[in-house]
């Protein structure tokens, strides 16, 4: 956002700033996917948005498309093969976009460092917020680790 | 002078546009809050519809290249502004911003224009998903209208008038229509369940199907148009169903016309809710069979019903 330097437009940006700084960290919608892992981490994100843990309390939605979402949740680690998937699913969200990444192999590269087909973790792709490791990690991690998110927008 | 600030009034804020903002509000958290009731879980507090508006105006807004961008920045608004505009004649508790003999008609037009839109809207997308979900969006639209619209045959027949407001002033004295003619009733939920592509028909945005169906490639500023239209559609056919089927709340006291509205306007969207979660998504071949081979003859001897008691 420009700062205009007219009153209007300042005033205009003092007052909604801080209203969609609020909007932002109260409705994060999350895309979720899969770089190449072997699914224990997915199963616990899945397993956190089930009704027990209801992350619907914090606005947290799951979203089917990246155009729609805010906050890209990964897992494993990028393998050569969804390594241009991985750049255009991000390229395809709507900034602002935030990515938290989900378990060991997304943090690092995990057990599969160093293979051949593998690029190592997340964040050699793409910028990553958010390093959520656990092998895989409990759903009380992933929220707990979406809400570090939250707290830093 | 004081005429021209009634009307302003009038359309918006108290029928108008402030009015239903807040009452698509209500719906939406409400909505959500009673889903997650059913699910036994807590649910989203109370600001959350207007945290996820305010997020997405304030968003990035893409669009794929190649696609025609002022028809994608037009349809939105233009269906935004049909469903607005039917609201001027559905009255809330007997207030109107107008009424005129006819405009059963315009408003059905209206609320069935923003599903056209929707369709164009995933044509013109330019993705896959898109062009799949809006011929699904069609699709489902023949099948669910032609009941839809024959159901609200019925309590124009037996109100003697194509005015919604006339239609819930004669209903005053008299049974309720939704007790003399409870199938047409039933059929006019079923519609306004898909007109709405809600849970058990929402056939056109099955997300583990086609993605987001029409939207999928919007963002932003336009996704909310979408979101606010759909939402706003809701609350306008729940309002809908209460004047032509449930009286309109129309009693003596002002204070009772109020509370009786939305405690009727609670009811349906319990009903609403409830179907949402208790049945699972039908396929597409599935509604074009019910809808023309069972609700469409159905709503046909509804009609043949009414015409023979009382017409």
């Amino acid at each position: 956002m420009t700062m205009s330097g007219t009153t209007s437009g300042t005033l205009l940006t003092r007052w909604a700033a801080p209203m969609v700084r609020w909007a932002r960290r109260k409705s994060p919608w999350v895309l979720h996917y899969n770089t190449g892992g072997c699914n224990g981490c997915d199963i616990e994100i899945l397993a956190a948005l089930t009704p027990r843990y209801d992350v619907e309390r914090l606005g947290i939605l799951k979203e089917a498309a990246p155009r729609h979402a805010d906050i890209l949740l990964c897992t494993g680690p990028v393998t050569l093969q969804s390594r241009d998937r991985l750049r255009r699913i991000y390229a395809q969200m709507a900034a602002p976009k935030w990515v938290a990444v989900i378990g060991s192999c997304g943090c690092s590269g995990g057990v599969f460092q160093g293979g051949p087909n593998v690029m190592g973790g997340i964040d050699q792709v793409i910028p990553v917020d958010v390093f959520i490791p656990g092998c895989p990690c409990r759903p009380e991690a992933v929220i707990d680790g979406l809400a570090q998110l939250l707290e830093m927008i | 002078m004081a005429e021209l600030l009634s009307a302003l009034f009038t359309w918006f804020v108290f029928p108008g546009f402030i009015f239903l903002l807040l009452c698509t509000w209500a719906f939406d958290w409400l909505d959500r809050r009673i889903i997650a009731r059913f699910h036994g879980r807590v649910g989203p507090p109370w600001f959350q519809p207007l945290a996820d508006w305010i997020k997405l105006l304030a968003k990035e807004d893409i669009l794929s290249t190649g696609i025609n961008e002022r028809l994608a920045a037009i349809l939105p608004m233009l269906s935004f502004a049909m469903v607005l505009a039917a609201s001027l004649y559905i009255p809330v508790a007997g207030y109107t911003a107008a009424a005129f003999e006819g405009d059963l008609i315009v408003v059905l037009f209206l609320l069935s224009m923003p599903a056209l839109a929707y369709f164009l809207a995933g044509w013109i997308s330019g993705g896959a998903y898109g062009i799949m979900g809006g011929n699904r969006a069609l699709l489902q639209y023949f099948s669910y209208e032609v009941p839809f619209l024959m159901a609200m045959v019925g309590p124009a027949i037996l109100g003697n008038s194509w005015s919604i407001s006339q239609i819930a002033q004669q209903q005053t004295g008299t049974l309720w229509y939704a007790f003399v003619q409870p199938v047409g009733f039933i059929l006019a939920i079923i519609g306004l369940i898909g007109k709405l592509k809600r849970d058990p028909l929402d056939i056109p945005k099955a997300k583990s199907e086609v993605v987001g169906g029409s939207l999928t490639e919007y963002s932003g500023r336009k996704l909310v148009l979408w979101h606010l239209t759909m939402e706003m559609q809701a609350v306008l056919g729940i309002f809908l169903l209460i004047n032509t089927f449930l009286g309109g709340a129309i009693t003596a006291m002002v204070g009772l016309n109020i509370l009786l509205f939305f405690l009727m306007a609670m009811v349906i969207l319990l009903s609403l809710s409830t179907a949402s979660v208790i049945y699972a998504r039908l396929r597409i071949d599935q509604l074009a069979y019910l809808g023309w081979r069972v609700f469409a003859p159905l709503a046909l001897l509804q009609i043949a019903f009414v015409v023979w008691m009382g017409g």
